[in-house]
Protein backbone atom coordinates (compact mmCIF):
# COMPACT_ATOMS: atom_id res chain seq x y z
CA UNK A 1 0.00 0.00 0.00
CA UNK A 2 1.45 3.20 -0.88
CA UNK A 3 1.86 5.97 1.79
CA UNK A 4 0.46 9.01 2.19
CA UNK A 5 1.68 12.42 3.37
CA UNK A 6 -0.13 15.76 4.04
CA UNK A 7 1.54 19.05 2.87
CA UNK A 8 0.81 22.59 3.35
CA UNK A 9 1.37 24.50 0.33
CA UNK A 10 1.87 27.91 -0.21
CA UNK A 11 0.99 29.19 -3.89
CA UNK A 12 1.54 31.75 -5.76
CA UNK A 13 -2.03 32.84 -6.88
CA UNK A 14 -1.90 35.59 -9.52
CA UNK A 15 -5.58 36.59 -11.75
CA UNK A 16 -3.84 37.60 -14.95
CA UNK A 17 -0.95 39.81 -16.07
CA UNK A 18 -1.70 43.32 -14.68
CA UNK A 19 -3.21 42.01 -11.66
CA UNK A 20 -0.93 41.87 -7.95
CA UNK A 21 -0.39 38.59 -7.00
CA UNK A 22 -0.20 37.26 -3.67
CA UNK A 23 0.69 34.35 -2.16
CA UNK A 24 -2.44 31.84 -0.81
CA UNK A 25 -1.97 28.59 1.72
CA UNK A 26 -3.88 25.49 0.79
CA UNK A 27 -3.26 21.88 2.51
CA UNK A 28 -2.51 19.14 0.27
CA UNK A 29 -4.03 16.12 2.38
CA UNK A 30 -3.81 12.22 1.94
CA UNK A 31 -1.46 13.10 -1.22
CA UNK A 32 0.15 9.17 -2.38
CA UNK A 33 4.00 9.55 -2.38
CA UNK A 34 3.33 7.76 -5.55
CA UNK A 35 2.04 10.42 -7.16
CA UNK A 36 3.97 13.19 -9.72
CA UNK A 37 3.66 16.76 -8.38
CA UNK A 38 1.64 17.73 -10.99
CA UNK A 39 -0.90 14.80 -9.92
CA UNK A 40 -0.91 16.29 -6.60
CA UNK A 41 -1.67 19.46 -7.70
CA UNK A 42 -4.36 17.81 -9.51
CA UNK A 43 -5.57 16.39 -6.51
CA UNK A 44 -5.56 20.03 -4.92
CA UNK A 45 -7.73 21.70 -7.76
CA UNK A 46 -10.19 19.19 -7.43
CA UNK A 47 -10.89 19.91 -3.33
CA UNK A 48 -10.42 23.59 -4.68
CA UNK A 49 -13.35 23.47 -7.60
CA UNK A 50 -15.78 21.76 -4.94
CA UNK A 51 -15.45 24.26 -2.33
CA UNK A 52 -16.01 26.95 -5.18
CA UNK A 53 -12.26 28.38 -5.39
CA UNK A 54 -10.52 29.05 -8.57
CA UNK A 55 -8.16 26.11 -9.07
CA UNK A 56 -4.37 26.91 -9.43
CA UNK A 57 -3.54 27.21 -13.17
CA UNK A 58 -0.24 25.45 -14.03
CA UNK A 59 1.05 24.77 -17.55
CA UNK A 60 1.55 21.03 -18.43
CA UNK A 61 1.27 18.52 -21.09
CA UNK A 62 3.04 15.45 -22.10
CA UNK A 63 3.74 14.60 -18.29
CA UNK A 64 6.64 12.46 -19.40
CA UNK A 65 9.32 14.94 -18.74
CA UNK A 66 9.89 15.64 -22.56
CA UNK A 67 7.75 18.56 -23.89
CA UNK A 68 9.11 21.69 -21.39
CA UNK A 69 5.52 22.62 -21.17
CA UNK A 70 5.66 22.09 -17.15
CA UNK A 71 7.56 24.11 -14.76
CA UNK A 72 7.31 25.79 -10.97
CA UNK A 73 9.96 26.94 -8.42
CA UNK A 74 9.41 24.81 -6.02
CA UNK A 75 10.93 26.06 -2.19
CA UNK A 76 13.10 28.44 -4.53
CA UNK A 77 14.33 25.68 -7.04
CA UNK A 78 13.36 25.44 -10.65
CA UNK A 79 11.92 22.28 -11.36
CA UNK A 80 11.99 21.55 -7.57
CA UNK A 81 15.05 20.39 -4.90
CA UNK A 82 16.07 16.81 -7.64
CA UNK A 83 18.69 17.20 -10.03
CA UNK A 84 17.64 16.35 -13.70
CA UNK A 85 14.30 16.34 -13.33
CA UNK A 86 10.89 18.26 -14.73
CA UNK A 87 8.32 18.81 -11.95
CA UNK A 88 6.06 16.44 -13.91
CA UNK A 89 8.56 13.96 -12.80
CA UNK A 90 9.07 14.85 -9.53
CA UNK A 91 7.31 12.27 -6.81
CA UNK A 92 6.20 13.11 -3.75
CA UNK A 93 7.99 10.53 -2.41
CA UNK A 94 10.78 12.74 -2.19
CA UNK A 95 8.93 15.64 -0.24
CA UNK A 96 8.13 15.01 3.55
CA UNK A 97 4.77 14.71 5.53
CA UNK A 98 4.06 17.68 6.84
CA UNK A 99 6.61 19.71 4.95
CA UNK A 100 5.82 23.50 3.16
CA UNK A 101 6.20 24.03 0.06
CA UNK A 102 6.48 27.35 -1.60
CA UNK A 103 5.40 27.05 -5.06
CA UNK A 104 5.90 30.27 -7.29
CA UNK A 105 6.15 30.64 -11.26
CA UNK A 106 9.19 30.90 -13.08
CA UNK A 107 10.19 34.40 -12.36
CA UNK A 108 11.68 36.93 -15.10
CA UNK A 109 11.09 40.13 -17.05
CA UNK A 110 11.10 37.81 -20.04
CA UNK A 111 8.60 35.48 -18.60
CA UNK A 112 5.64 37.64 -17.85
CA UNK A 113 2.94 35.94 -15.86
CA UNK A 114 0.23 34.85 -17.49
CA UNK A 115 -1.99 33.40 -14.55
CA UNK A 116 -0.71 31.83 -11.29
CA UNK A 117 2.23 29.43 -12.33
CA UNK A 118 1.44 29.96 -15.69
CA UNK A 119 4.18 32.26 -17.93
CA UNK A 120 4.53 33.74 -21.14
CA UNK A 121 7.46 31.96 -22.89
CA UNK A 122 7.16 32.99 -26.52
CA UNK A 123 10.46 34.90 -26.30
CA UNK A 124 12.11 31.68 -26.78
CA UNK A 125 9.82 31.23 -29.96
CA UNK A 126 11.39 34.01 -31.20
CA UNK A 127 14.79 33.52 -30.28
CA UNK A 128 14.29 30.03 -32.46
CA UNK A 129 12.86 32.03 -35.23
CA UNK A 130 15.37 34.07 -35.23
CA UNK A 131 17.89 31.53 -36.01
CA UNK A 132 16.45 30.42 -39.32
CA UNK A 133 16.75 27.99 -41.54
CA UNK A 134 19.33 25.13 -42.44
CA UNK A 135 21.03 24.16 -45.36
CA UNK A 136 19.06 20.50 -46.51
CA UNK A 137 18.74 19.21 -49.82
CA UNK A 138 14.51 18.86 -50.21
CA UNK A 139 13.06 15.96 -51.86
CA UNK A 140 13.19 12.21 -50.86
CA UNK A 141 14.55 11.50 -47.62
CA UNK A 142 18.68 11.60 -47.74
CA UNK A 143 20.33 7.98 -46.86
CA UNK A 144 21.03 8.35 -43.23
CA UNK A 145 24.68 7.53 -43.94
CA UNK A 146 24.93 10.48 -46.87
CA UNK A 147 26.57 12.71 -44.65
CA UNK A 148 29.22 11.28 -42.42
CA UNK A 149 29.35 13.09 -39.12
CA UNK A 150 32.19 12.24 -36.36
CA UNK A 151 31.11 10.51 -33.03
CA UNK A 152 32.35 13.94 -31.16
CA UNK A 153 29.96 15.84 -32.91
CA UNK A 154 27.16 13.68 -32.75
CA UNK A 155 27.37 13.30 -29.21
CA UNK A 156 27.91 17.19 -28.69
CA UNK A 157 24.79 17.78 -30.90
CA UNK A 158 22.82 15.04 -29.22
CA UNK A 159 23.61 16.47 -25.90
CA UNK A 160 22.53 20.14 -26.67
CA UNK A 161 19.75 19.24 -28.75
CA UNK A 162 17.98 17.16 -25.76
CA UNK A 163 17.13 20.94 -24.88
CA UNK A 164 13.53 20.88 -24.04
CA UNK A 165 12.90 25.03 -23.93
CA UNK A 166 11.14 25.05 -20.41
CA UNK A 167 13.10 27.80 -19.52
CA UNK A 168 14.46 26.55 -15.83
CA UNK A 169 17.12 28.02 -16.87
CA UNK A 170 16.31 31.58 -16.78
CA UNK A 171 14.20 31.12 -13.91
CA UNK A 172 17.38 29.56 -11.68
CA UNK A 173 19.88 32.32 -12.94
CA UNK A 174 20.20 35.22 -10.40
CA UNK A 175 20.72 37.41 -13.93
CA UNK A 176 17.40 35.89 -15.62
CA UNK A 177 20.14 34.80 -18.27
CA UNK A 178 19.32 32.68 -21.00
CA UNK A 179 22.44 31.59 -22.47
CA UNK A 180 22.27 28.11 -21.36
CA UNK A 181 18.82 27.93 -24.08
CA UNK A 182 20.22 30.23 -26.60
CA UNK A 183 23.77 27.88 -26.86
CA UNK A 184 22.12 24.48 -26.67
CA UNK A 185 19.69 26.00 -29.61
CA UNK A 186 22.89 27.19 -31.69
CA UNK A 187 25.70 24.61 -30.72
CA UNK A 188 23.11 21.30 -32.08
CA UNK A 189 22.88 23.15 -35.39
CA UNK A 190 26.18 25.06 -35.48
CA UNK A 191 28.43 21.64 -35.40
CA UNK A 192 26.47 19.54 -37.65
CA UNK A 193 27.18 20.04 -41.53
CA UNK A 194 24.07 20.32 -42.02
CA UNK A 195 24.07 23.90 -39.51
CA UNK A 196 27.47 24.80 -40.25
CA UNK A 197 26.60 26.64 -43.40
CA UNK A 198 24.59 29.60 -41.39
CA UNK A 199 26.20 28.94 -38.52
CA UNK A 200 27.39 32.56 -38.70
CA UNK A 201 24.34 34.03 -38.87
CA UNK A 202 22.36 32.11 -36.59
CA UNK A 203 24.61 32.63 -33.93
CA UNK A 204 24.67 36.35 -34.31
CA UNK A 205 20.84 36.84 -34.96
CA UNK A 206 20.14 34.21 -31.80
CA UNK A 207 21.89 36.13 -29.65
CA UNK A 208 21.00 39.33 -31.17
CA UNK A 209 17.18 38.28 -30.63
CA UNK A 210 18.15 37.16 -26.74
CA UNK A 211 19.51 40.57 -25.86
CA UNK A 212 16.69 42.68 -27.96
CA UNK A 213 13.96 40.24 -25.68
CA UNK A 214 15.91 41.67 -22.50
CA UNK A 215 17.35 38.54 -21.10
CA UNK A 216 20.26 38.86 -18.55
CA UNK A 217 23.57 38.79 -18.83
CA UNK A 218 25.75 35.44 -18.45
CA UNK A 219 28.39 35.81 -14.92
CA UNK A 220 28.90 32.34 -15.48
CA UNK A 221 27.26 31.59 -12.25
CA UNK A 222 26.12 27.89 -13.49
CA UNK A 223 23.05 27.93 -11.68
CA UNK A 224 21.29 27.06 -14.94
CA UNK A 225 23.27 23.68 -15.58
CA UNK A 226 22.15 22.72 -12.03
CA UNK A 227 18.24 23.60 -12.82
CA UNK A 228 18.46 22.09 -16.31
CA UNK A 229 16.07 18.73 -16.14
CA UNK A 230 18.28 17.71 -19.00
CA UNK A 231 21.71 18.85 -17.46
CA UNK A 232 22.81 20.67 -20.47
CA UNK A 233 26.25 21.72 -19.55
CA UNK A 234 27.25 25.43 -19.43
CA UNK A 235 30.10 23.93 -21.48
CA UNK A 236 27.52 24.73 -24.45
CA UNK A 237 27.27 27.90 -23.31
CA UNK A 238 31.65 28.30 -23.87
CA UNK A 239 30.91 27.56 -27.45
CA UNK A 240 28.23 29.94 -28.26
CA UNK A 241 30.70 32.45 -26.79
CA UNK A 242 33.46 31.59 -29.16
CA UNK A 243 30.93 31.07 -32.00
CA UNK A 244 30.02 34.66 -31.59
CA UNK A 245 33.94 35.65 -31.07
CA UNK A 246 34.80 34.40 -34.32
CA UNK A 247 31.13 35.68 -36.00
CA UNK A 248 31.41 39.01 -35.17
CA UNK B 1 19.20 36.82 -44.17
CA UNK B 2 21.02 40.21 -42.67
CA UNK B 3 23.08 40.19 -39.52
CA UNK B 4 25.61 42.78 -38.12
CA UNK B 5 28.76 41.94 -38.27
CA UNK B 6 30.35 43.79 -35.25
CA UNK B 7 27.78 44.15 -32.29
CA UNK B 8 29.46 46.05 -29.59
CA UNK B 9 25.88 46.33 -27.35
CA UNK B 10 26.21 42.36 -27.39
CA UNK B 11 25.65 40.87 -24.18
CA UNK B 12 28.52 38.53 -25.23
CA UNK B 13 30.60 41.18 -26.54
CA UNK B 14 30.19 42.94 -23.19
CA UNK B 15 31.28 40.55 -21.31
CA UNK B 16 34.34 39.49 -23.52
CA UNK B 17 35.72 43.06 -23.15
CA UNK B 18 34.82 42.29 -19.12
CA UNK B 19 36.87 39.48 -19.18
CA UNK B 20 40.09 40.58 -21.68
CA UNK B 21 40.37 44.11 -19.34
CA UNK B 22 40.37 41.88 -16.04
CA UNK B 23 42.96 39.63 -18.03
CA UNK B 24 45.04 42.53 -17.97
CA UNK B 25 44.32 43.40 -14.65
CA UNK B 26 45.35 39.65 -13.38
CA UNK B 27 48.44 40.48 -15.10
CA UNK B 28 49.00 44.10 -13.04
CA UNK B 29 47.87 42.23 -9.63
CA UNK B 30 50.65 39.52 -10.32
CA UNK B 31 53.30 42.26 -11.59
CA UNK B 32 52.65 45.14 -8.55
CA UNK B 33 52.43 42.04 -5.84
CA UNK B 34 56.17 40.91 -7.48
CA UNK B 35 57.09 45.07 -7.00
CA UNK B 36 55.95 45.30 -3.43
CA UNK B 37 57.51 41.86 -2.27
CA UNK B 38 60.98 44.59 -2.48
CA UNK B 39 59.53 45.59 0.79
CA UNK B 40 61.22 42.60 2.66
CA UNK B 41 64.09 43.95 1.31
CA UNK B 42 64.40 46.55 3.59
CA UNK B 43 64.10 50.54 2.75
CA UNK B 44 67.27 50.30 0.13
CA UNK B 45 65.58 47.12 -2.15
CA UNK B 46 62.43 49.01 -2.10
CA UNK B 47 62.79 52.81 -3.08
CA UNK B 48 65.68 51.37 -5.58
CA UNK B 49 62.91 49.26 -7.30
CA UNK B 50 60.26 52.51 -6.56
CA UNK B 51 63.55 54.36 -8.53
CA UNK B 52 63.62 52.22 -11.35
CA UNK B 53 60.48 52.31 -12.22
CA UNK B 54 60.09 55.99 -11.93
CA UNK B 55 63.23 55.95 -14.60
CA UNK B 56 60.84 54.70 -16.75
CA UNK B 57 60.01 57.86 -17.76
CA UNK B 58 57.13 58.28 -20.59
CA UNK B 59 56.86 54.52 -20.86
CA UNK B 60 55.67 54.63 -17.31
CA UNK B 61 53.21 57.38 -17.84
CA UNK B 62 51.90 55.12 -21.12
CA UNK B 63 51.79 52.09 -18.65
CA UNK B 64 49.63 54.08 -16.56
CA UNK B 65 47.25 55.97 -18.26
CA UNK B 66 47.02 52.59 -20.07
CA UNK B 67 45.79 50.89 -16.73
CA UNK B 68 43.26 53.70 -16.16
CA UNK B 69 41.98 53.26 -18.96
CA UNK B 70 41.59 49.12 -18.81
CA UNK B 71 40.15 49.95 -15.38
CA UNK B 72 37.86 52.28 -16.53
CA UNK B 73 36.43 50.11 -19.28
CA UNK B 74 36.22 47.38 -16.98
CA UNK B 75 34.08 49.48 -14.27
CA UNK B 76 31.93 50.83 -16.71
CA UNK B 77 31.10 47.81 -19.07
CA UNK B 78 30.58 45.82 -15.92
CA UNK B 79 28.44 48.85 -14.61
CA UNK B 80 26.26 48.04 -17.56
CA UNK B 81 25.73 44.41 -17.15
CA UNK B 82 25.01 44.80 -13.77
CA UNK B 83 22.30 47.35 -14.50
CA UNK B 84 20.89 44.88 -17.53
CA UNK B 85 20.95 41.95 -15.26
CA UNK B 86 18.76 44.06 -12.03
CA UNK B 87 16.24 44.84 -15.17
CA UNK B 88 16.04 41.17 -16.73
CA UNK B 89 15.68 39.49 -12.91
CA UNK B 90 12.55 42.17 -13.01
CA UNK B 91 10.86 43.28 -9.33
CA UNK B 92 9.74 40.29 -7.83
CA UNK B 93 11.96 37.97 -6.17
CA UNK B 94 11.91 34.12 -5.13
CA UNK B 95 10.46 33.86 -1.80
CA UNK B 96 12.83 31.41 -0.74
CA UNK B 97 16.59 31.93 -1.70
CA UNK B 98 17.72 28.25 -2.16
CA UNK B 99 20.12 27.82 -4.61
CA UNK B 100 20.52 24.45 -6.51
CA UNK B 101 23.64 24.93 -7.97
CA UNK B 102 27.57 25.76 -7.51
CA UNK B 103 26.73 29.52 -6.89
CA UNK B 104 29.94 30.28 -4.15
CA UNK B 105 30.18 33.39 -2.01
CA UNK B 106 32.98 34.69 -4.61
CA UNK B 107 30.46 34.63 -7.45
CA UNK B 108 27.72 35.86 -5.37
CA UNK B 109 29.49 38.82 -3.97
CA UNK B 110 31.07 39.75 -7.44
CA UNK B 111 29.63 43.43 -7.85
CA UNK B 112 30.23 44.19 -3.82
CA UNK B 113 34.14 43.09 -4.18
CA UNK B 114 34.52 45.24 -6.97
CA UNK B 115 32.76 47.84 -5.70
CA UNK B 116 35.12 48.40 -2.23
CA UNK B 117 37.85 47.60 -4.78
CA UNK B 118 36.87 50.51 -7.04
CA UNK B 119 37.03 52.69 -4.17
CA UNK B 120 40.08 51.20 -2.53
CA UNK B 121 42.03 51.74 -5.56
CA UNK B 122 41.00 55.67 -5.44
CA UNK B 123 42.13 55.65 -2.13
CA UNK B 124 45.49 53.68 -2.51
CA UNK B 125 46.14 55.96 -5.09
CA UNK B 126 45.63 58.71 -3.01
CA UNK B 127 47.63 56.86 -0.20
CA UNK B 128 50.63 55.54 -1.79
CA UNK B 129 50.92 56.24 -5.13
CA UNK B 130 50.46 60.20 -5.30
CA UNK B 131 52.03 60.90 -1.43
CA UNK B 132 54.80 62.85 -1.02
CA UNK B 133 57.46 60.36 -0.88
CA UNK B 134 59.45 62.71 1.10
CA UNK B 135 57.30 64.45 3.51
CA UNK B 136 55.91 63.96 7.18
CA UNK B 137 54.69 61.15 6.05
CA UNK B 138 58.03 59.29 4.94
CA UNK B 139 59.83 60.22 8.36
CA UNK B 140 60.68 57.28 10.48
CA UNK B 141 62.87 58.38 13.94
CA UNK B 142 63.74 61.81 12.29
CA UNK B 143 65.18 60.63 8.91
CA UNK B 144 62.91 60.55 5.83
CA UNK B 145 62.66 56.67 4.02
CA UNK B 146 61.04 57.65 1.03
CA UNK B 147 58.13 55.64 -0.32
CA UNK B 148 59.12 53.01 2.10
CA UNK B 149 58.91 55.34 5.05
CA UNK B 150 55.16 56.18 4.11
CA UNK B 151 54.28 52.34 3.35
CA UNK B 152 55.92 51.72 7.27
CA UNK B 153 54.39 54.62 9.03
CA UNK B 154 50.41 53.43 7.34
CA UNK B 155 50.46 50.00 8.09
CA UNK B 156 52.15 50.80 11.53
CA UNK B 157 48.03 51.72 11.98
CA UNK B 158 46.10 48.80 12.35
CA UNK B 159 43.15 50.43 11.61
CA UNK B 160 44.95 51.21 7.75
CA UNK B 161 46.32 47.94 7.32
CA UNK B 162 42.51 46.18 8.46
CA UNK B 163 41.06 47.97 5.52
CA UNK B 164 43.67 46.94 3.38
CA UNK B 165 43.68 43.84 4.33
CA UNK B 166 40.28 43.67 3.80
CA UNK B 167 40.69 45.04 0.41
CA UNK B 168 42.87 42.15 0.08
CA UNK B 169 40.06 39.93 0.97
CA UNK B 170 38.20 40.90 -1.66
CA UNK B 171 40.79 41.02 -4.19
CA UNK B 172 41.13 37.11 -4.07
CA UNK B 173 37.48 36.60 -4.01
CA UNK B 174 37.24 38.58 -6.86
CA UNK B 175 40.21 36.54 -8.66
CA UNK B 176 38.68 33.36 -7.64
CA UNK B 177 35.95 34.01 -9.94
CA UNK B 178 37.23 35.90 -11.91
CA UNK B 179 39.88 34.08 -13.18
CA UNK B 180 38.13 30.92 -14.45
CA UNK B 181 35.07 32.79 -15.57
CA UNK B 182 37.54 34.72 -17.90
CA UNK B 183 38.33 31.15 -19.85
CA UNK B 184 34.72 30.36 -19.78
CA UNK B 185 33.60 33.51 -21.64
CA UNK B 186 36.07 33.43 -24.23
CA UNK B 187 34.81 29.75 -25.06
CA UNK B 188 36.93 27.56 -23.12
CA UNK B 189 35.53 24.89 -21.26
CA UNK B 190 37.06 21.20 -21.37
CA UNK B 191 36.23 18.46 -19.32
CA UNK B 192 39.72 17.71 -18.79
CA UNK B 193 40.86 20.93 -18.22
CA UNK B 194 38.07 23.43 -16.76
CA UNK B 195 38.43 21.41 -13.51
CA UNK B 196 42.35 22.18 -12.77
CA UNK B 197 41.79 25.47 -13.85
CA UNK B 198 38.79 26.18 -11.48
CA UNK B 199 41.76 24.69 -8.61
CA UNK B 200 43.78 26.99 -10.11
CA UNK B 201 41.74 29.93 -9.80
CA UNK B 202 41.02 29.27 -6.29
CA UNK B 203 44.68 28.61 -5.26
CA UNK B 204 45.96 31.70 -7.33
CA UNK B 205 43.37 34.03 -5.40
CA UNK B 206 44.00 32.89 -1.96
CA UNK B 207 48.17 33.71 -3.28
CA UNK B 208 47.25 37.01 -4.37
CA UNK B 209 45.04 38.22 -1.09
CA UNK B 210 47.91 36.34 1.05
CA UNK B 211 50.79 37.63 -0.78
CA UNK B 212 49.18 41.29 -0.30
CA UNK B 213 48.23 40.67 3.27
CA UNK B 214 51.65 39.47 4.79
CA UNK B 215 53.13 42.98 3.70
CA UNK B 216 50.65 45.12 6.45
CA UNK B 217 51.27 41.89 8.81
CA UNK B 218 54.70 42.23 8.10
CA UNK B 219 54.72 45.73 9.15
CA UNK B 220 52.22 45.04 11.95
CA UNK B 221 53.77 42.56 13.66
CA UNK B 222 57.32 41.60 12.71
CA UNK B 223 59.18 44.94 11.79
CA UNK B 224 61.15 46.76 14.56
CA UNK B 225 61.19 50.16 13.29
Amino acid sequence: MANKINLILKVWRQKNQESQGRFETYKALDIDTDMSFLEMLDVVNESLTKSGVDPIAFDHDCREGICGTCGAVINGQAHGPLKGTTLCQLHMRHFKDGQTLVIEPFRAKTFPIIKDLCVDRSAFDRIIQAGGFISVKTGQAPDAHAVPVPKDKVDWAMDAAACIGCGACVAACPNASAMLFVAAKASHLNVLPQGVPEKKSRTLNMVKQMDQEGFGNCSNEYECEAACPKEISVAHIARLNKDHRQAS
Amino acid sequence: MSYQTFDFNSSITKKQIVALTGLVLIFFVVFHLAGNLFIYGGPAAFNGYVEKLDDLGVLKTIAEWGLFFVFGIHILTTAFLVLENIQARGISRYAVDNSKGPRSLATRLMPYSGSYLFLYVIWHLIDFSWADQQGPRSIIHGVSYGLYGVVVNAFKDPLHSMLYIIAMCFLGLHLAHGTQSFLQTFGFNDNRFTPCIKKFSRYFAVAMAAGYSSIPLYVLYVLKV
